[in-house]
This record gives C-alpha cells, sequence and structure tokens, in this order.
C-alpha cells in the first residue's frame, strides 16, 4: 500500500470546505480591491509566492504522525533529538581564524574563557589552497583571512592547551584535497599528544563543490578527483575517528557565492547522495558511513522561508535515507546541521545595524532546531572581526540561549498554516532540485559542465541588480540612507604583520630538522597511491607525521590529478 | 575619435582569493553599462598584466577579499608600467578597509570600491579615469 493511501489528514474535508468557502467570503467582504490586485505579487526570497492569509486549507492534506511527528523521531520535521536544546543546548561556535597559529590559539582561547563552547577554525587562501607559506603563489595571502597553516607543527600551535577530548572542534578545511592533509594532521597531533582518537569530536569541510564551484582559484584539481579526495577522507575518518563528522556539506558558502534557499539544499543533497553511492560501491554499509554526514546552511533575511528550509531539510533526508538507500540506523536519518548567519547581508554601510540583522538570522536558526550556531559580526564587509565583535556575537548566542526563554519547548512554530505550508513548499522545490541535478547524471557531472557555475553567477546578477534598482531594500544602503550616520568609522582589525616572515622560518628549520629521507618516501606512497585509486589519507598520516608540509603533498595532487580550467561565466 | 571608442575592461580575481561572487557580477554590469568585458577568473599578477597586453585594455579591474590587495594590487601597478602599460587604468575592489584606500592610491591605484559602492559609482568612474588616461595618451602623442 502507497503512502497516500494510508494517510489520515488532521482535518475533516468538510471543515476544509466550509473555511475555503468562508475565506472567500471574507476575502469579498473584507479586503479592499487594491488588497484583492495585490496577492500574487509577494513572493519569498527563493521566488515561493505568499499569500495574505494561511489557513487550514492550505495545509489540508497534513497528517500529524506522516508529515511532522514527534522530535528524534520520523520524518524529524520537528527536530533530530527528543528533549531537543533542553537536552543539549546549540553549540556556540564562532568561527575564528587570522595570522599565525599562536594567534589563533590565544583568540580561541579568549573564546572559550568568555563562555564558547565549541571551536571553529578558518585558515588563510595559501593553506586552504594547498600552498605552503613560502611558495610563490602564497604572496600576500598569508595569514589574512584565515590563519597558515604549513604542517604538523602549526596544528599542534593552534591547539596546544586547548582540551581536544573535551572541546569538539570545526576545522574549516573547504576543500577534499585540503581536509585529506589537515585531518590527518589532527589525528597525529592527538596520537602525540597521547589522546585517544575515539574521543575526538568535531567536523572537517571536506566539499568538492568548494574545490570546484564555489571557490575559485587559479589552480583546481578537476571535479571527480576532488570527488574522489572528499570520498576518501569520509572513509578514513569513519574507521579512525567514531565521533568525528568527516563532511559538512556546505550549503552556506554555496549560498554566499549566489544560489536561493533551494538551491542550497538541493546541492547539497544531491552531494550527499553521490558520497553515498561512491562509498557504497566501495563495499561500505550506508549505515557505517551516513550517521556523521553533516550539513552546514546559511541562514539569510527571510525569516519564515529560512525557519522551513531548515525543518523541510530534515524530511527530505529522512525520505532519501529510508526509501532510497533503505537505512535501518536511526542515526542515518538524521540531518544535524550548523548554521552560520548570513555574511553576505551584511553592508559596510552603518555597520551596527548588521548585530540586529545577525541577531534575527540567528534567532530563525534557533528556530528551525540548528545544532550548532555562528552569529556573524558587525565587521564582516571590512575584516575577520576585531576581539570586541567576536564577543557581541558570542553574547548575542548567550542572549538568545539565556534570556529568551526559545529553548524551552521543541520546535514552537510547528502547525503555524503558513511555516507547514512553506515546509511542504520546501520539501518540493527541493526533490525537484535533486532531481534536476540527477538528470545532469549527478553532481559532479553538473559541476564538471560548468552548470552550478552559471547557476550561482545569474542568481548572483539578478540579485545584484536587484540591489542596485532598489527593488530588494537594504536599509541604509539603497533604502532610508543616511550620510552622517555611514560616515562614522568604525574599528577595523589589523592582521598580524610578520606571518609571512615567522611561517617562512618555521618552514626552513622543519626543513632542515626533519628526516627528509623518510619525508621522500611517504610521498612517493602518496603518489602511487593517488595513481592506484587506493585511499590516500593512510599514506598521508604516515607524511604528516614525517613532517611532511602541506604544500608538498597538496603539489603531488596537483601533478597527478593535473588542473581543470575553472569555467569562466 | 579615441574617445568614443567602447571601454575595454578585463576583470580578474587577485591571485588566490576565493570569493568570485562580487567580480563576475560587476563583470556583468559593466557589460550591461556598455563596455566590453574580459572575465579572466583567478590569476596571479603576471599572469593579469599578460592579458592586459594581449587583450589591449583601457582598465584593469582587480577584485579581493582576502587581504592581499596592499600586496598584489600595487604589484599589477608595478607591472603593467614595466611593460610601458602606463595609461591602463587600474581599479580595484572587495573587502577593503577606508585606512587602506590612501596607501593604495598612494602605490598607483586609480580608484579603490569598498563593499556598497554603487554601480552608478564604478561606471562614472571608470568612464571618468578612462577618458582622463586616453586624453593624457592623445596630448602625449
Amino acid at each position: 500500500m502507497s503512502e497516500a493511501e494510508q494517510r489520515r489528514p488532521l482535518f475533516h474535508s468538510e471543515r476544509i470546505a466550509e473555511i475555503q468557502s468562508q475565506t472567500q467570503r471574507w476575502q469579498q467582504s473584507c479586503l479592499s480591491e487594491a488588497d484583492r490586485r495585490q496577492e500574487g505579487t509577494y513572493v519569498t526570497a527563493s521566488g515561493i509566492p505568499v499569500k495574505l492569509l494561511y489557513t487550514p486549507a492550505d495545509i489540508a492534506d497534513l497528517d500529524y504522525e506522516q508529515d511532522l511527528g514527534f522530535p528524534g523521531q520520523p520524518p524529524y520535521v520537528r527536530g533530530v533529538y527528543p528533549n531537543m536544546y533542553r537536552g543539549r543546548p546549540f553549540t556556540m561556535r564562532q568561527l575564528t581564524g587570522f595570522g599565525s597559529p599562536e594567534d589563533l590559539n590565544r583568540r580561541i582561547k579568549f573564546m572559550l574563557e568568555h563562555g564558547g563552547t565549541g571551536v571553529n577554525i578558518l585558515f588563510d587562501m595559501p593553506t586552504i589552497r594547498g600552498y605552503d607559506s613560502d611558495a610563490p603563489q602564497a604572496e600576500g595571502n598569508v595569514g589574512q583571512c584565515g590563519t597558515s597553516v604549513d604542517s604538523i607543527e602549526d596544528i599542534a600551535a593552534i591547539f596546544q592547551d586547548i582540551p581536544i577530548d573535551k572541546v569538539s572542534a570545526s576545522i574549516v578545511t573547504h576543500l577534499p584535497s585540503t581536509t585529506t592533509i589537515i585531518f590527518c594532521m589532527y589525528l597525529a597531533m592527538a596520537q602525540e599528544r597521547g589522546i585517544d582518537p575515539n574521543l575526538l569530536a568535531g567536523t572537517t569541510q571536506d566539499d568538492f563543490i568548494m574545490e570546484t564551484a564555489v571557490g575559485s582559484a587559479p589552480e583546481v584539481i578537476p571535479p571527480r578527483h576532488s570527488f574522489r579526495l572528499q570520498c576518501d577522507a569520509v572513509e578514513f575518518i569513519r574507521q579512525q575517528a567514531p565521533r568525528w563528522n568527516p563532511i559538512s556539506y556546505n550549503g552556506y558558502n554555496l549560498r554566499e557565492a549566489g544560489t536561493d534557499a533551494v538551491q542550497e539544499v538541493g546541492v547539497a543533497i544531491a552531494n550527499a547522495i553521490a558520497t553515498l553511492e561512491e562509498l557504497i560501491r566501495r563495499g561500505n554499509d550506508v549505515d557505517f558511513i551516513a550517521p556523521r554526514l553533516s550539513f552546514f546552511w546559511d541562514l539569510c533575511n527571510d525569516f519564515f522561508e529560512e525557519i522551513a528550509k531548515c525543518r523541510a531539510s530534515r524530511r527530505v533526508w529522512y525520505k532519501i535515507m529510508r526509501d532510497r538507500f533503505r537505512a535501518k540506523n536511526p542515526r542515518s536519518y538524521l540531518m544535524r546541521f550548523h548554521v552560520q548567519t548570513a555574511g553576505i547581508s551584511l553592508p559596510a554601510i552603518e555597520p551596527h545595524n548588521n548585530i540586529v540583522r545577525s541577531t534575527i538570522q540567528g534567532l530563525a536558526a534557533i528556530l528551525g532546531g540548528a545544532q550548532s550556531l555562528h552569529i556573524d559580526s558587525y565587521d564582516e564587509a571590512f575584516s575577520v572581526p576585531t576581539e570586541e565583535a567576536a564577543l557581541v556575537s558570542l553574547r548575542a548566542q548567550q542572549i538568545i540561549q539565556a534570556e529568551t526563554n526559545i529553548m524551552n519547548t521543541v520546535d514552537p512554530l510547528a502547525g503555524s498554516y503558513f511555516v507547514e505550508y512553506l515546509t511542504n513548499e520546501m520539501e518540493r522545490r527541493i526533490f525537484d532540485y535533486v532531481a534536476e541535478i540527477e538528470r545532469m547524471g549527478g553532481l559532479v557531472a553538473a559541476v564538471d559542465k560548468g552548470w552550478l557555475h552559471r547557476q550561482i553567477a545569474e542568481t548572483a546578477y539578478k540579485q545584484q541588480k536587484a540591489i542596485e534598482s532598489g527593488e530588494m531594500k537594504v536599509v541604509g544602503v539603497n533604502f532610508l540612507r543616511s550620510e552622517a550616520a555611514s560616515a562614522q568609522p568604525i574599528d577595523v582589525f589589523c592582521y598580524p604583520e610578520d606571518t609571512e616572515e615567522k611561517q617562512r622560518a618555521k618552514l626552513k628549520k622543519l626543513r632542515q630538522s626533519r628526516d627528509n629521507h623518510r619525508v621522500r618516501s611517504c610521498l612517493e606512497e602518496v603518489r602511487r597511491r593517488c595513481q592506484t585509486g587506493e585511499n590516500v589519507m593512510p599514506a598521508v598520516l604516515e607524511a604528516v607525521k614525517a613532517r611532511a608540509t602541506l604544500g608538498e603533498i597538496h603539489g603531488i595532487y596537483r601533478d597527478v590529478f593535473g588542473l581543470w580550467q575553472f569555467p569562466l561565466i | 575619435m579615441p574617445t568614443q571608442d567602447k571601454i575595454k575592461v578585463i576583470v580578474a580575481k587577485l591571485g588566490l582569493d576565493i570569493h568570485w561572487r562580487g567580480a563576475v557580477s560587476v563583470a556583468r554590469l559593466l557589460r550591461d553599462a556598455g563596455m566590453e568585458v574580459v572575465y579572466l577568473g583567478n590569476q596571479f599578477p603576471e599572469a593579469i598584466v599578460a592579458s592586459a597586453l594581449q587583450e589591449g585594455a583601457d582598465v584593469v579591474g582587480l577584485s579581493t577579499l582576502s587581504g592581499n590587495h596592499l600586496t598584489l594590487g600595487p604589484k599589477v601597478v608595478r607591472l603593467l608600467k614595466e611593460k610601458g602599460l602606463d595609461d591602463v587604468l587600474v581599479v580595484i575592489g572587495g573587502t577593503i578597509p577606508a585606512r587602506d584606500f590612501a596607501p593604495l592610491k598612494e602605490r598607483g591605484l586609480d580608484e579603490v570600491f569598498g563593499p556598497n559602492t554603487p554601480m552608478e559609482e564604478i561606471v562614472h568612474k571608470i568612464t571618468e579615469g578612462v577618458r582622463r588616461k586616453r586624453g593624457k595618451a592623445a596630448a602625449s602623442a
């Protein structure tokens, strides 16, 4: 029997019919001609039409158990855990990264001393793209926009005195190629500190669309090789560190680059499907891999659409795991996600207003059931946050947790006619978008053809035009602009100036003091595995232990896999 | 009259900066404003200058959001001068703090566009800048 035949709608069909005719009468008698004319002109940020009023007739078919259920139970719309935030408050995980590893270590301690409950670190562009600090390509970027990492010694310095057996660490490696190296550095560092890998909790980003579509670069590894490294990392990390989330499907940066909420979730889910299919093909059980896959959403300004996105994505994931992958382990059904508020929504003009924008977005994340949160700082449009701005962001989270009482009950917006309607609509559109990607042969093929790049460029262009024309209002920028207020300067973070020099000196010393013969043979094993298709990670682990550098290992990837022409739009 | 020629712009992401949204959007909006635009994607300074020479660009537009503007921006200007391309207008945009505007201009960047610069202003300053450069070139010819 199909699901449709078993449905037990919450509302009686006669009552729905009555409400429909009452709604029509109300429209005729209470609304003005102008009100009626405007119907059909309002849409959400992703283009879903919004009516003036929602009633039970808009969710006439709602079956409570099948469509919503109970928290911690299928279809998980109401949340992934039974007691949600009463049992486990969302982790306050502020993203941090700049300068040298020692600089980052000090900022991490500052955030933890002020009540942060997780670590979340970001690297500079040379590290993310696999160049050592002394490479010509790194010029001008060392320690800018993130922290510089060249070797395991740098990872050890970042986590010096941080109790990594107790505090979970989100390591924003962005690319699969970088993840394979930096996770191995983290694992080897933990082993050298005598910490049991079974205790290591955290997340690496490891998303091939970051390598090949969301971020651009002069030298890019081809999509299918980047995807292969993504799967290598997931497989190896599942075997080595059972509490680690090996991947965080990055809807966030895709959204920031230029997509809407539907595309954001659709691409992430298409990537998760591709990952599972590949790892099952390699002989893994779906229920071994899936429980640790995690997701990362961008919460932008359209308040209810973002909440509906969070709720709908949990139901989409559950249905895919149940129907397509036939998963049995209930943990495989749980879509757990981190949220960062929308950097793209934060202008440089009247920057203090950004505290308000980010707080509203953070509130939506909690109403949407996020597991962890980063609230962007008001100085986002200028540089990485000052200590003061970072503290305001942490305080905003603490105020939501401690002062608003919103964590006392689970999924408080459930049952709202509008929110449930929007949740259904988001689900439908996400499934359609995933199907569109699959018709092209899956996400790797869609990226290889430049399709995703065109989607991003088109959305970004449309949104920019809407801002230029004033159709999309930004208070203080293109709407209610005040020249006096916009001229007020704020403190902007200054990067430490000596990072490049310090990192180069450390590298020189490292290359002199290590066993270079051992490094060479470890690197040869990495090369061999790249060529044969065996999982690269065991060889990378040995290489980083031997003090091979990030750039040396990444150089082998570029050499063996070759470079890909990033599609130009 | 050279001043009536279509303005030719090359737009490049500077070095390793990954954020391509702004560069691509501005490139398309410059095209909408009637300019001829070549989008190069990510390039290091040497390659950007080689393209400027090859394309006969009036304008080099650089985009960066990751803090390399003070190092690589002036490097592009220096390499252009070395190739004799003094009459090329060089503009840079992205997350550039206000305190860096003056140092960038001192080092030869013609215009600096911070976040939220209206497109109208970018188009106007590029058009004026090119007119100035072409005027100078015509005068010295």
